[in-house]
């Protein structure tokens, strides 16, 4: 669903991501580790078509995403790090201008439930984002996701900022979307959210995949030391 | 601390494009101000000495003539223009260059370069003063606004916060560099005009202490703005929001104040139409002596007068000629008509005087603009003089030909003409404007104002330290 | 989308209370501004009613006096006013010669403070000399007056500004852009749809605004409907000017401040800039000659001419054999040599005041071909239009005023130099005033001001269809 074949990135001198190759399928989580300018937002951003590629493609359900950037909108969800709603609508209308600026249109009911899905309280439906916290704001995000009814997600440091619980419940959301058969690519610093929710992590470094796991392979000592192993490594 | 935050906000400053492209544009617009003004200023005051030596050689060219025919013919009193007006012009171009002094009338000042101007003329002119009142505080927002706003939005105000600097001396370094680049682009302008003046030829009554009090005046008036936009900086939450308050405020004091108080003076103290006004003068000159008619009843009146006094029976018998005196005094009374209804003029003008100055308190662009004129020679105040002393020539002049014909001629006699040389005896016109001291004392309110704002927006500024 | 964008943007608006805020100012300076507006016309009016009064009951009294003399009574008025001696008409009757003004003069003061509003020109006086301009505080002049036209050309577009200069960049600032543009639409035409929808918004509340203070202070405006939507239309197509920059600028330019900076220093040279810099343009082309020189040139005549009187007076009727007296008997009198030297006089300084009216219209023709470089120039100048107060409107009248001071003139100098007595049968034919305005229209201005965002915008909308990139 997720696919990068040599995606290659370059600003001036510095190239921000070199030939990557990814490859997220349906019901995957796959996880990037990396410091920060390791290329996890690049990639991202590239698969998002906000920015163009110097070299490679980026594919979303075997689409370029820079060929036919409406239609791959279509198919996927994002949610960026600090997700930041129209603070003076509610939860409501801002789920319900989100899908509605991209053409789809849902019954009051419909966007409730929705929102339900997301976990997110039936009191607070009516509030407005304003005296949302940021995980609030994020179960937003995923309605809005759900909503569209998104094939593949991107996160980009999804649990920062998050306290351990709010943490917990946003795991288990996305392992539930995850059974759906939506493919999720969720760039991150949380070692420990990766090893709970990933299929598949991968460690980045100058723009580089430098190692890849299947989740269920490694334990989270492991994964620290090799981690820390990659970053401490001169190439 | 203090140095230390003035040399790092001039760096930022300096490191800033957006601050270079407008320091280099006030720079060039004051520039080019400046050289439009000097080339205008001089060409103006070669014609002023023209004129008013061609003017004197007609008044002395006249030959032998009636001096009252003289009198009709009158003469042409001129405007001179005066050195500062290169910086501020004020109300220039809205009075007339002269005024023509006859008999039996006063007449207003005529020829306002307005007049002969397109409607594009009301829009402003490219002048220093456009510069120094209106772009240099916008400069000075451009400079602050966000001055406070940017440490909160970058967070560096927590991380100043937490090294336990001292609020008073941090805010001075911000006071002081933003103010340094203000004053040195003020002292540049004012220094160069000063050097520039004091070289050109017949620069008249330059002097240097009214250009250092000019100068003084709009350091005051920038002060006020930089405390205002750093007042402002500290209470927004956002650079954006600081910058559209900072603007808002700078439109109501520089454009809309300024039009709304010119609006209220009109409505509550309005002038007379000029046909108004000459109507309310016709009425009452016909209600005194008409120096020309004999038969009024005034003229009657002042005949038996003037007999009872020298104790004769018959005009014949006076030892002067009594149609020229009833003519000088049917000039006294047209002159007394003329001041009483000036003085009403000027009252309504005092009047409309006030209402700026009470306006004043949500505009420090006011004071500046009135203080500036003032100092200029250039203000209303000091073309009110220029005409009153024209209008007291004009009254010396009447006298001076009637009382020629009075002692030259009999009661009767008609077709009298003075000598040719005669003319001459009549001392030139000569205004000087009012003097520095007089023009201060004069404008003691608005230094006042002008004062009490600077206070009032340090004070604001000030004591605000503790609410970052 | 549009029907999203339009839901949202207006529960945005009310919530953060732009648009009560935007009611609230516009109804207070409109109101300030057309009350005073208002108020200024209602005191030409009436001044101008005054006069025409004044001189119909003179009228009355001169009418009486003639026919007491016709009858052969005798009158006690000095010899100089006897108003059978056609000069006395000319001198103490003059006819009211009156600017009225416009059913939308309220609009805009335009030269109105400066220039008076009528004038009664006699026989004896200069053409050239005749003072037009009003009796004005110079302060006022200098300040200039809080008119419907100030708010609309100076306020509306801050406003305009305030309104829209971070409406793309806020967004992004706040990191909202970011999901935006993850979803499948094109960004510049959400953004255009965001700021045409803020221009729709504006407009409502104008057009709401402006149609209750018309309708509390002047509603006699609706009876003529026109009037009333080539204003509205005018207006609009300014503000639709200055969205069109706003969406520019959001596009083009980066951070709110950046974009608030790039706005204002728009404004500051469209509004302010140009026009000064067209006027010194203007100046310096087509310079005028000095006022001071011509005063000059004009005594230095007049001593000439008051030297050989009655020698003018004969080349004079040589050259008007109309005027010339058929009776030897009758003799000429001061009047004769005066009206003859004033001729004269006013021949030999036509050229140069001629130069004046030659300049004064070259400035105007430059203005005319380079006003399309400031919308606020264009709008400024068309709302003097609708006023009629502009130095055209002035211009116009003191032609129309000369003209007639010349009719006045020839009409009793027959009787003069024919030595005839003004009559009760001749109050009739006395010439009389009626300013003719000239046609005129805004819809090349309101076409020019579309044609200039039009052409602003198409750059704006090739890039419409573009994909959108946030680091290029």
């Amino acid at each position: 669903m997720i696919t990068t074949n040599n995606l290659t990135k370059i600003y001036g001198e510095q190239k921000a991501l070199d030939q990557l190759n990814l490859r997220v399928n349906q019901g995957e989580i796959y996880c990037l580790l990396g410091a920060n300018g390791a290329g996890k937002t690049t990639t991202i951003n590239l698969l998002l078509g906000f920015i163009k590629p110097t070299s490679g493609i980026a594919l979303i359900d075997n689409m370029s995403v820079h060929q036919n950037s409406q239609e791959t909108k279509k198919k996927l969800a994002y949610i960026p790090e600090n997700l930041m709603l129209y603070s003076s609508l509610t939860a409501i209308e801002n789920l319900d201008y989100f899908s509605g600026i991209s053409k789809k249109e849902f019954s009051k009911s419909e966007l409730e439930t929705f929102l339900i899905d997301a976990g997110l309280q039936k009191e607070v439906f009516n509030k407005r984002i304003s005296t949302f916290s940021k995980g609030m704001r994020q179960k937003v995000g995923i309605a809005i996701a759900l909503a569209k009814d998104a094939k593949a997600l991107l996160l980009d440091e999804p649990t920062s900022g998050l306290d351990p619980k709010a943490s917990n419940e946003f795991g288990l959301l996305l392992q539930k979307l995850c059974k759906k058969g939506v493919a999720t690519l969720m760039a991150t610093h949380d070692l420990f959210r990766a090893k709970e929710v990933a299929t598949s992590i991968g460690i980045m470094k100058d723009g580089k995949l430098k190692e890849q796991f299947k989740g269920d392979k490694i334990s989270l000592s492991k994964l620290e030391k090799v981690y820390l192993n990659t970053m401490d490594y001169k190439s | 601390m203090i140095t230390k935050t003035f040399i790092k906000e001039i760096k930022e400053m300096v490191r800033d494009g957006r601050v270079k492209l407008s320091f280099l544009i006030v720079i060039i617009l004051l520039g080019v101000t400046l050289w439009i003004r000097i080339g205008h200023y001089q060409n103006i005051n070669e014609q002023y000495k023209n004129a008013t030596i061609t003017e004197r050689e007609v008044w002395n060219g006249q030959g032998e003539k009636n001096p009252h025919s003289a009198a009709h013919f009158g003469t042409y009193a001129f405007k001179p223009k005066y050195p500062l007006s290169l910086i501020d012009q004020g109300v220039d171009k809205y009075v007339g260059i002269s005024i023509f002094l006859e008999a039996h009338k006063r007449n207003e000042s005529q020829f306002s370069a307005a007049a002969d101007q397109t409607g594009l003329g009301r829009f402003g002119d490219l002048s220093p003063d456009f510069i120094l009142l209106f772009i240099i505080p916008l400069l000075i927002i451009l400079l602050g606004f966000n001055s406070f706003t940017k440490e909160r939005e970058m967070g560096t105000l927590k991380l100043l916060k937490s090294l336990g600097i001292n609020n008073w001396k941090w805010m001075i370094g911000k006071w002081i560099s933003l103010f340094f680049p203000i004053f040195i682009i003020s002292s540049v302008l004012f220094l160069t005009s000063g050097i520039l003046l004091f070289n050109l030829n017949d620069f008249g009554i330059f002097n240097w202490s009214s250009l250092l009090w000019l100068f003084l005046i709009y350091i005051c008036y920038y002060i006020v703005f930089i405390n205002i936009v750093l007042f402002v900086s500290i209470k927004a939450k956002k650079s954006g929001i600081s910058l559209v308050i900072l603007l808002s405020i700078w439109i109501i004091s520089c454009l809309a104040a300024p039009k709304a108080a010119s609006n209220i003076a009109e409505s509550k103290y309005h002038y007379p139409t000029k046909q108004e006004f000459n109507t309310m003068i016709m009425k009452d000159k016909r209600n005194g002596l008409d120096g020309h008619n004999p038969w009024s009843k005034q003229a009657i009146l002042l005949e038996k007068k003037v007999l009872k006094e020298y104790g004769v029976d018959s005009l014949n018998q006076l030892p002067f000629n009594f149609t020229a005196y009833r003519t000088q005094i049917g000039e006294e009374h047209e002159a007394e008509v003329y001041f009483k209804h000036y003085k009403y003029l000027r009252e309504q003008y005092n009047q409309q005087t006030n209402i700026y100055k009470s306006l004043a308190i949500i505009s420090p662009y006011l004071p500046t603009r009135f203080l500036s004129m003032a100092i200029s020679n250039t203000d209303y105040a000091t073309h009110w003089d220029f005409s009153d002393s024209a209008e007291n020539y004009r009254i010396k002049t009447q006298k001076f030909l009637n009382d020629n014909t009075a002692q030259n001629t009999k009661f009767g006699e008609r077709g009298y003409k003075a000598k040719a040389d005669f003319w001459k005896k009549l001392p030139a016109f000569n205004y000087n404007p009012p003097k520095l001291n007089n023009i201060l004392i004069q404008n003691k309110s608005n230094l006042i104002i002008l004062g009490a704002w600077i206070i009032f927006s340090f004070g604001l500024f000030l004591f605000n330290s503790k609410k970052i | 989308m549009l029907k999203y964008n339009f839901k949202y943007e207006l529960k945005f608006l009310l919530r953060s209370r732009w648009i009560q805020l935007l009611y609230i100012i516009l109804l207070i300076v409109f109101g300030f501004s057309v009350f005073n507006g208002k108020q200024k016309v209602d005191k030409i009016k009436n001044t101008i009613v005054a006069a025409e009064k004044q001189v119909k009951e003179n009228d009355i009294m001169m009418l009486k006096l003639i026919d007491s003399i016709e009858q052969g009574y005798k009158v006690s008025v000095p010899r100089w006013t006897v108003p059978t001696n056609p000069m006395a008409i000319g001198n103490y009757h003059p006819r009211v010669a009156a600017m009225k003004p416009l059913q939308l003069s309220f609009i805009s003061t335009g030269q109105a403070d400066l220039y008076t509003s009528y004038i009664k020109p006699t026989v004896s006086a200069d053409d050239y000399a005749l003072n037009f301009t009003e009796m004005t505080s110079p302060i006022q002049l200098l300040f200039g007056s809080f008119d419907l036209a100030f708010v609309i050309v100076y306020l509306i577009p801050l406003l305009i500004i305030a309104f829209s200069f971070n409406v793309f960049s806020s967004e992004k600032e706040r990191g909202s852009l970011r999901l935006i543009a993850s979803q499948p639409i094109q960004i510049n035409i959400w953004l255009l749809q965001k700021l045409g929808l803020r221009f729709f918004w504006l407009s409502i509340i104008f057009i709401s605004t402006i149609t209750i203070i018309l309708l509390i202070v002047s509603s006699e405006i609706f009876l003529q409907p026109r009037i009333y939507i080539t204003l509205l239309a005018l207006t609009l197509a300014y503000m639709f000017f200055w969205f069109v920059l706003a969406f520019i600028i959001n596009i083009w330019v980066g951070s709110s401040a950046n974009n608030a900076v790039a706005l204002i220093g728009l404004w500051i040279i469209f509004v302010l800039l140009v026009p000064s810099v067209l006027n010194q343009l203007g100046n310096t082309i087509y310079p005028m000659p000095s006022r001071t020189l011509m005063i000059n040139e004009m005594r230095a005549k007049k001593l000439e001419v008051t030297e050989k009187q009655d020698e003018i007076l004969d080349n004079f009727l040589r050259d008007h054999p109309e005027y010339a007296t058929n009776d030897p008997s009758q003799t000429t009198g001061f009047y004769h040599r005066y009206i003859a030297s004033q001729k004269l006089i006013k021949e030999e300084m036509k050229p140069l005041v001629n130069t004046f009216e030659n300049q004064l219209k070259n400035q105007q023709n430059l203005t005319r071909s380079l006003k399309w470089i400031s919308p606020a120039l264009i709008m400024q100048e068309s709302l003097n239009k609708l006023a009629g107060n502009s130095t055209e409107d002035y211009e116009n009248y003191r032609i129309q005023v000369i003209n007639f001071a010349e009719t006045w003139r020839e009409y009793l100098n027959t009787f003069l130099f024919n030595n005839l007595d003004f009559s009760t049968n001749d109050y009739i034919n006395l010439p009389k005033f009626e300013m003719i305005r000239d046609k005129f229209s805004v819809t090349s201005a309101i076409l020019t001001l579309l044609l200039i965002s039009i052409s602003l915008l198409l750059p704006g909308l090739v890039f419409l269809n573009k994909d959108f990139y946030f680091d290029e």
